[in-house]
């Protein structure tokens, strides 16, 4: 089967009924999608699916079908150059883990709304954990990167 | 000099001109003497004089790129970034070209006190304070004196800055330029370390180095590394340790798609081996292992609460006694008695624990975020019939740990091993998170009881404290060192040694064997002491009609770091002044752990039952502070975990079996419920003390101590939430 991948199409061979996220990491070897509970729960394996935040542990390649998947290594915008550069200039990871599925989940967030409140930033971004309680300046970031897109 | 590393003088050098991690170009290495204290573990016994060390802590390339190989666990905490500042500092180089790397095992990177290689206890900093910065000044030393050498001109007409040599007729060599020639000179046996008062590097917010491939994917945690032929290995485990199997269904995991065998090893392990973890987890679970009751199948929350309950009123081990509180009871015209529950808790770090072996038969190499490097090196080789130089160790980023991978028994290495022996196959093995909740190691159960007693003027007259709780290190190697005439400090640490001023003060320790195994938890006993001591201060201060600022300030008049943080505390809230605004209240504690003073004053509300924490002042007194901004993130990080904790956390046993299993049912704090934080430092010169934990324990009592100023109940048992909420 094939499924398009950061812009190209990939053949995979894993079983149809497999989870995105497990496709991407260990049959295609893109590891930057993390594996944090398997059940939608904690946003470490967010990816867009059409443009739009996907948790790729609970979507299976079948599903997918002719949709278009990025993942953090696929990111190349302007909105995706002012997140990561927003979370670097703001000490934002710790441990790491989770910050990929943040970072996807910022792109989104500011995609659609380029000037986010407070309130629009904790809805967007309620569904990623974070264990190191990076929150605060996630928040600061993505605001910061919100005023380097406009 | 710092207390934690007196003995960490340079007295031996080695240099080697390629090292064990395939560096071009110059390595240097320094042997560290033995510590005052005295070898704890087994695997640090071997004389360091002894052994071969192709290891270093800097490298130099021709570019003049600077690799600074760092020998504790990055696990969030930024150690690739602080150390490498503390020997940056002293080397006088750029810092853009400055890169970390963890460092492989070999007694060099032994840490200073513990003589093994491992990271805890929030030591990183303090320990190596010394240690690294002469590390800097050492090279810096040589490479003048390479370049005074080639220029024929004295060493003292030459400085070094930038990552080059000057002199004001010869012009500059870099520092790469130099490092060969460099590398063939004596060590400076005692270069000269700068005052606080020239620092460029320290005690400036230098950008993580980790950040940016932390934000682009690009950064490999133990999860993500692949080796060519791996298999992927989920296991199935038994809650408690030694339960026998009973039966599993092993047809019905081969049938999952993608699972290639099913191996049963460790008598009551199974291991599902599948061509990706999906596979290994569904097969895994698909396998429906049980295992047969043991003793403890009866087990409890609730059984395990009276029983600890119960050991609080007999007879125990005296951990402190000052002055006569049984007779201060007596004559007590007012008595106070407050019980407090204290759940086991999980650490459920991001990344759940994993470990990568490529094991031949002959030799072996293993992957992950190892904060216990030699211990898991030893272990590892024992298992495999190796020597433990024949098991290369690789750490890698570890996705948070909060303590989980300073294991005692290296319990995922262990199991990794013991399947690698059965396969001999390249493999990865993962925890589910489901795994990950289960089976693992927790923070302990324990019960406080105090009685206070109060003269009839209402002056506290005696403090009565029972502790009885599971040990946090009962079976393990760390036991002998750790347990001294049956009290063990993880258990009774920030109440035995409390700095208040207690007239007639007494505490006595219970330690009980826990069914599940445990474990150090982000601040460790401090988890609960600092809770009880903090929520009951505050109860002498209701019952005495004092303000809880001014209470503490007259019984900590000779503790000078807690004063100098209570004095911030109230410039940034204004307390005595200014008061929450209406609808919420304030709420305060401050507590010492691991040689750092915490204060915090929280703002609370309580909304639809639930309390809503809306900021955070946090003073500290951790001495130097090396990276300004990544030591207020240490504070934020624990202030969310140990919210996280009190409002929602608990792992509760029910007929012997663990109930929670992931994120919906082990709840963590979310971005809509982080505090505003703001963190001030007490500036002072002395030496870092640890800053990894010490931000946790004041947070849950200021809490608790605010929402008794809303709603007048005293929170005597956690977590606050005991059900599902989200």
């Amino acid at each position: 089967m094939e499924i398009n991948v950061n812009g190209k199409n990939m053949t995979v061979t894993s079983d149809g009924n497999t989870p995105l996220l497990w496709v991407l990491r260990d049959e295609l070897g893109m590891v930057g999608t993390k594996y944090g509970c398997g059940k939608g729960l904690c946003g470490a394996c967010t990816v867009h699916l059409d443009g739009e935040p996907t948790r790729s542990c609970s979507i299976t390649v079948n599903d997918i079908q002719k949709g278009k998947v990025v993942t953090i290594e696929g990111m190349n915008t302007k909105v995706s150059q002012a997140v990561q550069s927003a979370w670097v200039n703001n000490h934002v990871p710790q441990c790491g883990y989770c910050q990929s599925g943040q970072v996807m989940s910022a792109c989104s967030l500011l995609a659609s709304t380029p000037k986010p409140s407070d309130k629009q930033i904790c809805d967007a971004m309620s569904g990623n954990i974070c264990r190191c309680g990076t929150y605060a300046r996630i928040k600061t970031a993505i605001h910061e990167a919100s005023t380097k897109i406009s | 000099m710092n207390d934690m590393e007196k003995n960490s003088a340079l007295n031996r050098r080695d240099f080697l001109v390629s090292g064990l991690t395939g560096l071009a170009g110059l390595v240097v290495a320094f042997h560290l003497p033995v510590g005052a204290q005295k070898a704890f573990m087994a695997e640090a016994a071997t004389p360091l004089a002894a052994s071969a060390v192709p290891n270093a802590f800097i490298h130099i390339a021709p570019d003049n790129t600077i690799t600074m190989m760092i020998n504790k666990l990055e696990m969030g905490q930024g150690v690739n970034t602080s150390l490498a500042q503390l020997i940056a500092e002293e080397l006088e180089c750029d810092w853009k070209m400055i890169r970390s790397v963890s460092a492989p095992v070999a007694p060099v990177y032994n840490h200073t006190v513990f003589q093994t290689q491992m990271t805890g206890g929030s030591s990183a900093l303090s320990s190596s304070w010394q240690q690294h910065r002469k590390i800097g000044a050492a090279m810096r030393e040589m490479l003048k004196t390479a370049a005074a050498n080639r220029w024929k001109v004295p060493l003292s007409e030459v400085t070094a800055k930038n990552g080059h040599v000057l002199h004001k007729t010869k012009g500059s060599l870099s520092y790469g330029e130099l490092a060969t020639e460099a590398g063939a000179l004596k060590l400076p046996q005692d270069p000269p370390l700068k005052n606080a008062k020239d620092f460029k590097v320290i005690g400036h917010s230098m950008k993580r180095v980790d950040a940016a491939e932390k934000s682009n994917g690009k950064a490999i945690f133990g999860m993500d590394v692949r080796i060519p032929g791996m298999i992927y290995a989920c296991v199935a485990r038994p809650d408690m340790d030694g339960q026998k199997l009973d039966s599993f269904d092993e047809k019905a995991a081969k049938k999952i798609p993608g699972v290639i065998d099913v191996v049963k090893f460790r008598d009551n392990h199974i291991a599902v081996l599948a061509k990706n973890t999906f596979a290994a987890i569904e097969g895994k679970d698909a396998l429906k292992a049980k295992w047969k009751d043991n003793q403890y199948s009866t087990a409890s929350t609730e059984s395990i609460y009276k029983e600890l309950k119960e050991a609080t009123h007999k007879k125990s081990v005296v951990a402190k006694t000052i002055g006569d509180a049984d007779a201060g009871m007596k004559n007590a015209s007012k008595q106070l008695e407050a019980v407090y529950e204290f759940p086991y808790l999980a650490h459920a770090p991001m990344e759940s624990m994993n470990c990568t072996v490529n094991y031949d038969g002959e030799k072996a190499e293993i992957w992950s975020g190892h904060q216990m490097p030699t211990i898991d090196q030893g272990v590892a080789a024992g298992i495999l019939g190796l020597k433990p130089e024949e098991v290369k160790v690789n750490t890698v980023y570890a996705g948070g740990s909060f303590g989980r991978r300073a294991s005692k028994a290296s319990d995922y290495v262990v199991i990794a091993c013991h399947l690698a022996k059965e396969i001999k196959r390249p493999l990865k093995m993962v925890f589910s998170r489901e795994d990950d909740m289960h089976g693992g190691y927790y923070r302990p159960m324990n019960v406080h009881r105090v009685e206070l007693g109060f003269d009839d003027k209402k002056n506290l007259l005696a403090w009565r404290h029972y502790i009885a709780g599971h040990s946090v290190i009962a079976g393990s190697v760390f036991e002998a060192m750790m347990v001294k005439n049956g009290l063990e400090s993880t258990v009774t640490e920030g109440v035995s040694d409390t700095h208040y001023n207690i007239k007639n003060f007494h505490c006595e320790q219970t330690r009980v064997y826990s069914p599940l195994t445990t474990l150090w938890w982000r601040s460790v006993g401090h988890t609960h002491t600092a809770y009880v001591m903090e929520t009951m201060i505050d109860e002498v201060a209701v019952e005495t009609k004092t303000d809880p600022m001014t209470l503490r300030e007259q019984l900590l008049k000779d503790s000078p770091r807690h004063l100098q943080v209570l004095k911030i505390l109230k410039g940034m809230t204004g307390w005595g002044k200014n008061k929450a605004p209406k609808g919420r209240a304030w709420g305060l504690a401050v507590h010492e752990s691991f040689n750092t003073v915490v204060g915090q004053v929280v703002e609370v509300s309580i909304e639809e039952n639930i309390p809503r924490v809306h900021k955070v002042w946090a003073a500290v007194h951790c001495g130097t502070v090396v990276n300004p901004e990544g030591a207020k993130t240490q504070v934020e990080s624990s202030i969310a975990y140990g919210l996280g904790a009190f409002l929602y956390q608990k792992i509760d046993l029910k007929d012997g079996k663990i109930v929670q299993t992931n994120f919906d049912d082990y709840e963590v704090l979310k971005i809509e419920n982080m505090p505003e934080v703001k963190v001030e430092f007490v500036k002072t010169d002395e030496p870092p003390t640890g800053l990894g934990e010490p931000g946790l324990p004041p947070i849950a009592p200021a809490v608790a101590n605010a929402l008794f100023r809303l709603d007048g109940k005293r929170v005597r048992s956690l977590p606050y939430l005991k059900g599902k909420t989200a």
